[in-house]
């Protein structure tokens, strides 16, 4: 340990990081000190920017620093199709790969009952508002494949149905180019289970 | 002298999975050699890893796994048999046995018989065999596993057999009386939805909704002021 308190107190503030453990936190601090103090400006008075301003975009959720969100305000999306996702990184692995050019939900968590996380942390009454405008015609459920997920995924699927939106839901199952050999069990389960036709 | 010991291979479910530091899980598992017990899988979140997908609750696993007092190491799981996916209500309903488990039987306390329970509860959900059947049997005999079992075929405090056809109050840890004074504790239930619990053949909408309230007044009581967070997921069912 450095005897330095403050320095003691960086590395401390580090590690809230994800993936920084003691000794890159360490070596972070030490890196800023010795040899790039300007970076450490600017990285101390971004963060502080951005934590203040940084918030959710009313509409979808999503982080952003005005009330309405870049893609929110973006009138060439498709008003016909709203896709729920669970985090701010599920917008941004969609928006740059699947060709998606409608609107997004994001609930900023899943409906986790054993850890006490229901409906009213999701923010699902705005999603409800949301569908009550009448535009969607059609809700994409791209929450996860995990078991919350997917209770998730069919709770605000019964929702939408009461209001009469279509719901999808993406397709799970074995990852592009896997060999069928190597997929574990209960992803094979569930491809098998959500089969259809060819063509 | 080492208070670890290996156990290999042995029938599990996961009940609930929460993340552990950068890439691993704390998985709560339910074992027939250990009952409930908690696993640190590591590495189980990074991308490549094969236990991501196999760590999921309703798949049948065999887990290895180095016992300690708390946490214990997970070493290896592969599936046991076919994997049936639970979706929607029954999804639901799978993780309202799940949270049952988890509030209600102690880790380290071995129940296997309520293990194959809860085996064949999960195979009646994923066959859509009537949900509510399949979590009132089950709830019986998670009961009766930690010492709350049911008295379903004689009056509490004597010999005289239930009849279908009268009506009794179900007294927790007394079980039916017929008549008599109202109590204040207890729920009103026919002989007759008694004795389809008792043959697990529950079948008339009054047997089926007598049994719920019953079951749920028990459970309440061992469960505390804490209410189940998986009745969220079936409230909206009953009022949408």
């Amino acid at each position: 340990m450095p005897d330095s308190p403050l320095i003691n107190r960086l590395v401390g503030a580090l590690r809230c990081l994800p993936g920084v453990g003691p000794k890159s936190a360490q070596r972070m601090a030490l890196h800023v000190l010795e040899r790039d103090r300007e970076g450490g400006r600017r990285l101390g008075e971004t963060l502080v920017e951005a934590v203040q301003r940084i918030a959710n975009c009313e509409r979808c959720r999503d982080l952003s620093e005005h009330p309405l969100c870049s893609r929110c305000a973006d009138r060439s999306r498709d008003p016909g199709q709203l896709c729920v996702v669970e985090t701010p990184g599920d917008v941004l692995a969609i928006d740059r790969g699947a060709g998606y050019r409608g609107y997004f939900f994001v609930l900023l968590g899943r409906l986790s009952p054993l850890d006490g996380i229901g409906p009213e942390h999701l923010g699902l009454d705005t999603l409800e508002a949301r569908l009550r405008e009448n535009e969607v015609r059609e809700l994409i459920l791209a929450t996860g494949s995990t078991v919350e997920g997917q209770a998730t995924a069919h709770y605000i699927a019964e929702m939408a149905e009461e209001l009469d939106v279509r719901v999808t839901r993406i397709a799970q199952g074995v990852p592009l180019g896997g060999e069928l050999e190597f997929v574990d069990t209960p992803t094979l389960a569930h491809a098998f289970s959500g089969r259809r036709e060819l063509g | 002298m080492s208070s670890a010991h290996r156990v290999d291979l042995n029938p599990c479910f996961v009940l609930h999975q929460r993340p552990w530091r950068e890439s691993s899980l704390i998985v709560e598992v339910f074992s027939a050699h250990s009952g409930r017990l908690g696993l640190v899988a590591r590495g189980a979140r990074r991308p490549a890893s094969p236990l991501r997908g196999l760590l999921q609750p309703f798949v049948p696993l065999l887990v290895s796994w180095l016992d300690r007092a708390e946490l214990g190491t997970l070493s290896g799981a592969e599936p046991d048999g076919p994997v049936l996916p639970l979706t929607g209500k029954a999804l639901a309903g799978g993780l309202y046995l799940n949270e049952l488990l988890m509030r209600l039987t102690h880790r380290h306390d071995p129940h296997p018989e309520l293990l194959e329970d809860y085996r064949r509860a999960i195979l009646g959900l994923h066959g859509g065999e009537g949900m509510e059947p399949v979590l009132r049997v089950f709830e019986k005999r998670l009961l009766s596993a930690i010492g709350y079992g049911l008295l379903l075929d004689r009056e509490g405090g004597s010999d005289r057999p239930l009849r279908a056809d009268r009506s009794y109050r179900y007294l927790p840890e007394f079980g039916p009386v017929e008549g008599g004074e109202v109590e204040a504790a207890g729920v009103d239930v026919s002989g007759a939805t008694l004795l389809a619990l008792a043959e697990e053949r529950l079948e008339s909408p009054e047997e089926l909704s007598e049994a719920k309230r019953l079951m749920r007044y028990l459970l309440e009581g061992l469960l505390g002021p804490r209410p189940l967070g998986t009745r969220m997921l079936f409230r909206t069912q009953s009022r949408r």
